[in-house]
């Protein structure tokens, strides 16, 4: 139906096109009118003024229908006696509603789903055809309005451009409705997660094991109850394993990522550098599903064998295995960004450190380092991000329970795996565990945001003082 | 310490430092060279299948079916027996036991493929022909040598009987490797012989193709508003810090938002590509409007001014001269763009993409896997014919990546100008 | 008449395909100033930096014949580049002190060359270093400050600084007053008049009239090639070649 829509609209606004175009171009000539812009602009005038309109009454009435008429429906299915303890069992219903008018229900049929059934097809059906009345009403509305103004020789083009312009604003507003989205979805569900588990209880809490928080009535909770819930939601040992495996990486990625980038601003041939900067790249390029299988299936058994040789008991998702791949991923975004940072340190103050009769890598420590250093701080602080962000290779790799411990030899959990294991599979909105991976999410983007604000700061900061 | 002493010092600080970066750079280099190979090592043997050719007899007694019966007629009969009968008379078998061990050499689909064979042919009722049956996964790693034949019997998946009538196969020229066609055009399975990749790398495609919709008109309206057209302002000052900070937020954070709007909200079907494609694209559009907005810079003003200069307005200047010459750069950033998009997972994960899909998807919103979900999936399986196909499936997914990126820097080279 | 402290022979520099200098000939005196004039590209520049072997660190640059100082090929492979720019010291087009304290800035030299083990010894050299250059009065009482807050002709002198701290034999100028107003570079004139006492000073420069109030001989560069040199009152007042007079006299350049 809507695509049907749609491509009527569409017809419609291109046929006005070029009415619009011969029309004013034949009054143009017959009336001896300067037109203040080409045919072709009034055409385009047109055609906007009648599409977009319609579209966005389109698409703003297939947001709400849906969920309108899934409230009048549940509505109405209570009146006629259907009882719902709770959100799950009005969705079934619901679905099973739905179902019964696409005639692929299969289950048992009462009268009240009967004629729930039959309002839902009246229902569907008031709103179809309102639908299209309306639409048909906007299209033929704006037409007539658009008409009338080309009739007065308005200037089309400005106008056509002004509501272009409008278009490109709408696009770049799209990241900001992106962030709000992010911000409004991760907070509605922590606050939720947040009223039945106090906000210090969860940060300082030293013990994670959502698999053990049932509870039977979210509403009313006991004071032993919720002794027990805070037991399950501790944030500190997923904190810390975050940070440790974080940790681990950078301990690859900054000493091998720092010293490759040196060498390709510093020391390379131009041909060096033109073969080894893209291989390089080659490990942010590849997914970090890959990595996260290799660091499975290859390197964590590895890591136990080795361990086993010398008498150590190395856990076979151990917290080092998944840090030592996840630094090697992180190494070109070190490499890549201080590479940029040392080109752009200005080659008067190495000259002036030659000068003076220093190595070259003496006048690398002593001069060009320090003068990047805010900027290879910002590339560290952005990479340490990556790494607490980074999902899949901790999920493969590293262990799900969470443990305190500094043994890289000891598996451990990170924030991004508790989420991906509490949401994975089927999952019940409204239960504190839901809940808890969402408040997870929020306590990742805002860590995130701070790093990278700073990285970014940090990183303007220093371009300005050598641009 | 005299002079001759401290420089020879630090001379040799010099070439130890110099060879910390090479030995860095090389660490890479060679990091990339074993993950490669591993991948390969493991990976190359899944795109053949090991086959046994078994006699097929199309016994009357045992079929419903007469010779031209009708293709409704073949897919509705029962090829059970047939099948049974057939498989236990490859090799002579004492008793029940023996005679399930021998039936467990071959695929779960052996009864499908005869009665394939019996579809291409109706008029084979009372014959008997030769057909390449698919061996079960553990003939087929067996066959491939990744599978340890020399541990006592108890800790192997494969009898010592089951053992012997490999070696007879083997030794009667039986056992033979073909193109695994199963690997590219089926979708998952939980027996590794019969799982593929063609369910997935459907839904890949329709992910990314719907990413590549949403995603790139609106990534270039928006830089070219923010490059041509934005006043300096508080506005454009905030969208540039969004469109900063988004291209840095976590990947798995857009699949909760995925989930809270697009799923529990809008209510739209769970683990579909258009969910993903949706997902996709708003973790993508901020990764493809930084280099949109680069490669718009990077266009010289004098090219905007001569556009103003001959009485073009500012909208004409931008897209009749501004736009066409910066598009190799904003191709080659969306490309790359959909390559990071390709290979994303953990979101996917988060919408369901999860789920176990056997039919290969017909439309985006059918439920689907993609790719590197599959990589996921296969690799928390404990089956050994999983690894081979998760490191095929990788194999593939990085060809994909590779071909996108090789495209985005072939558009820069040959088609971007250099202003200089 | 000063001995002979810096002597090439048959000098040629190429960048790349491009010939920068075309067999230079030229004798720099101890203790005295030797300006380099000419048009802008015509190789002066070229030419200090290779009595440093600053042009080592250009990829496409190659040097071919000689250079001596004291007698000692410059040009020799063997030869270490750290200790010969310890003798030669150079100070640049624009200043370019270091971000970081002029005390530091001033210590760095003599640190990496091991003079001045001590925190009084190399107190003393960096006070001698600025008062040498002149701007120990300026800035003796925030030695903490970065070199960068200090003014163009300030920093200037600094570099200067710099360069004097590892007590080199020869000290090469770059254009040192291009980038400075006409108060800073009177002050810079008056340093290097004080400093050819101590040293070897071989200046570039583009203003003719600095050349006569500095240096005591003059060589005059065009197209790569040194077309004349002498004492400097000889070159301003009554040169030998024509395209020096015209040079000179301001008919090209």
């Amino acid at each position: 139906m809507n695509l049907v829509l749609i491509f009527l609209i569409i017809i419609f606004s291109s046929s006005l096109f070029f009415y619009g175009r011969s029309k004013t171009k034949s009054l143009a000539i017959s009336g001896n009118i300067k037109l203040n812009a080409l045919p072709k602009f009034y055409g385009y005038y047109l055609v906007l003024w009648c599409s977009i309109p319609a579209l966005v009454f389109l698409l703003i009435w297939s947001l709400f229908e849906p969920v309108i008429i899934k409230s009048i429906i549940i509505d109405t299915a209570a009146k006629q006696g259907a009882i719902f303890n709770d959100k799950n069992e009005a969705n079934l219903v619901y679905e099973k509603i739905k179902a019964i008018h696409l005639g692929t229900y299969l289950g048992e049929l009462d009268s009240i789903l009967k004629e729930s059934a039959l309002a839902y097809a009246k229902f569907i059906n008031i709103f179809t055809n309102s639908k299209v009345v309306l639409i048909f009403g906007i299209i033929i509305a704006s037409t007539l309005y658009s008409l009338k103004k080309i009739k007065n020789n308005n200037k089309a083009r400005d106008d056509v451009e002004v509501i272009l312009k409008g278009l490109l604003f709408v696009s770049s507003l799209i990241a900001i409705l992106t962030t709000l989205g992010i911000i409004l979805s991760l907070l509605f569900e922590s606050i939720k997660f947040f009223s039945v588990i106090n906000i210090f209880d969860y940060l300082f809490g030293t013990n994670w094991s959502p698999q053990r928080a049932f509870v039977r009535d979210a509403s009313s909770i006991t004071p032993a109850e919720y002794q027990e819930l805070k037991d399950a939601f501790g944030f500190v040992p997923l904190i810390a394993g975050t940070g440790f495996i974080a940790f681990l990486a950078m301990l690859v990625a900054v000493p091998v990522g720092l010293f490759s980038g040196i060498y390709m601003a510093e020391y390379a041939s131009l041909r060096v550098r033109r073969f080894s900067k893209p291989v390089i790249e080659i490990l942010a390029g590849i997914p970090t599903v890959v990595y996260g299988f290799f660091a499975a299936l290859t390197v964590g058994p590895f890591f136990r064998q080795v361990g086993e040789n010398f008498g150590l008991t190395v856990s076979s998702e151990s917290a080092l295995a998944a840090g030592l791949i996840m630094g090697i991923m992180i190494i070109p975004y070190v490499s890549s960004l201080s590479d940029d940072v040392i080109n752009s340190v200005p080659q008067s103050l190495r000259d002036g450190s030659y000068a003076v009769g220093a190595t070259k890598s003496e006048t690398i420590k002593k001069v060009v380092i320090p003068a990047a250093l805010p900027g290879i701080i910002g590339s560290i602080l952005l990479a340490v991000s990556r790494a607490i962000g980074e999902t899949m290779i901790v999920v493969m790799a590293a262990g799900l329970a969470a443990n305190l411990t500094i043994n890289p030899l000891e598996s451990t959990t990170t924030i991004t795996t508790q989420i991906v294991m509490i949401l994975v599979g089927d999952q019940e909105f409204d239960s504190p565990k839901t809940q808890s991976a969402f408040a997870l999410g929020l306590t990742l983007f805002i860590a995130t945001l701070i790093l990278n604000f700073i990285a970014q700061r940090a990183v303007k900061k220093y371009r300005e003082k050598y641009d | 310490m005299t002079k001759e002493e401290r420089l020879k010092k630090r001379h040799s600080a010099e070439k130890r430092f110099r060879f910390y970066g090479l030995a860095s750079i090389f660490v890479a280099l060679l990091f990339v060279l074993i993950l490669v190979q591993n991948i390969f090592s493991k990976g190359s043997s899944a795109f053949k299948k090991t086959v046994i050719k078994t006699e097929v007899f199309y016994n009357q007694e045992l079929l419903e079916l007469k010779n031209g019966a009708s293709e409704k007629d073949i897919i509705n009969a029962d090829f059970y027996e047939v099948m049974i009968e057939s498989l236990i008379k490859s090799f002579p078998a004492k008793n029940i036991d023996e005679e399930n061990e021998l039936i467990r050499l071959f695929s779960a689909d052996a009864e499908y493929e005869i009665k394939k064979a019996f579809l291409n042919n109706n008029n084979l009722i009372g014959e008997k022909i030769i057909l390449d049956l698919t061996a079960s996964d553990d003939i087929d790693q067996l066959h491939k040598g990744n599978y340890p034949r020399d541990l006592p019997e108890d800790r192997r998946r494969i009898s010592n009987f089951q053992l012997a009538i490999y070696d007879n196969f083997v030794e009667n020229d039986k056992i033979s490797k073909n193109f695994n066609n199963y690997y590219f055009t089926k979708g998952d399975s939980r027996d590794p012989e019969l799982a593929g990749i063609g369910g997935a790398i459907v839904g890949s495609i329709y992910s990314i193709l719907i990413c590549l919709l949403l995603a790139f008109p609106v990534a270039v309206l928006a830089s070219i508003y923010l490059e041509e057209f934005a006043p300096k302002n508080k506005i454009t000052d905030f969208i540039e810090i969004n469109i900063n900070n988004l291209a840095a937020v976590p990947s798995i954070v857009y699949g909760l938002l995925a989930l809270q709007i697009l799923l529990a909200t809008i209510q739209l079907p769970r683990s579909t590509p258009l969910v993903a494609g949706i997902t996709l694209a708003l973790m993508t559009l901020p990764r493809i409007i930084i280099p949109c907005r680069a490669s718009l810079k990077a266009v010289p003003p004098s090219i905007r001014e001569g556009a103003l200069a001959v009485g073009a307005s500012k909208f004409q200047s931008v897209f009749h001269h501004v736009v066409p010459l910066a598009m190799p750069g904003t191709l080659s950033g969306t490309i790359i763009g959909l390559a990071q998009a390709l290979g994303e997972t953990a979101p996917l994960i988060l919408i369901g993409m999860v789920a176990f899909v056997v039919d290969i998807p017909s439309s985006p919103i059918d439920p689907s896997s993609s790719l590197p979900v599959q990589v996921y999936l296969w690799s928390e399986s404990a089956e050994r014919g999983f690894v081979e196909k998760t490191s095929a499936t990788i194999m593939i997914l990085l060809t994909f990546l590779m071909m996108m990126n090789f495209l985005a820097v072939y558009l820069r080279q040959k088609f971007e100008k250099r202003w200089n | 008449m000063n001995k002979v402290k810096i002597k090439s022979k048959n000098l040629n520099v190429h960048y790349g395909q491009k010939q920068a200098l075309f067999d230079v000939n030229l004798d720099l005196n101890e203790k005295e100033v030797t300006a380099l004039i000419g048009p802008s590209g015509c190789g002066k520049s070229t030419f200090i930096r290779c009595i440093n072997r600053m042009n080592d660190v250009i990829d496409i640059c190659k040097v071919t014949g000689n250079i001596e100082i004291d007698g000692v090929e410059v040009n020799d492979e063997n030869l270490d580049v750290v200790s010969l720019r310890e003798r030669v010291g150079m100070v640049f087009q624009k200043p370019n002190p270091f971000p970081k304290s002029i005390y530091e800035n001033i210590s760095y030299g003599p640190k990496i060359h091991g003079k001045g083990d001590t925190k009084s010894e190399l107190d003393e050299i960096v006070e001698n270093s600025l008062k040498k250059s002149a701007l120990w009065e300026e800035v003796k009482d925030r030695l903490d400050e970065p070199g960068t807050s200090l003014s163009g002709g300030q920093q200037q002198r600094l570099c200067i600084a710099r360069a004097i701290s590892v007590n080199p034999e020869v000290i090469l100028m770059d254009e040192p007053c291009s980038a400075l107003d006409p108060i800073a570079t009177a002050k810079i004139e008056e340093l290097i008049d004080d400093l050819k006492k101590t040293y070897t000073i071989v200046i570039v420069t583009h203003s003719m009239a600095q050349a006569v109030r500095v240096s005591q001989k003059t060589g005059f560069f065009h197209l790569g090639k040194l077309i004349e040199v002498g004492k400097t009152e000889k070159i301003f007042k009554n040169p030998d070649n024509k395209m020096t007079q015209d040079y000179i006299t301001g008919r090209f350049g």
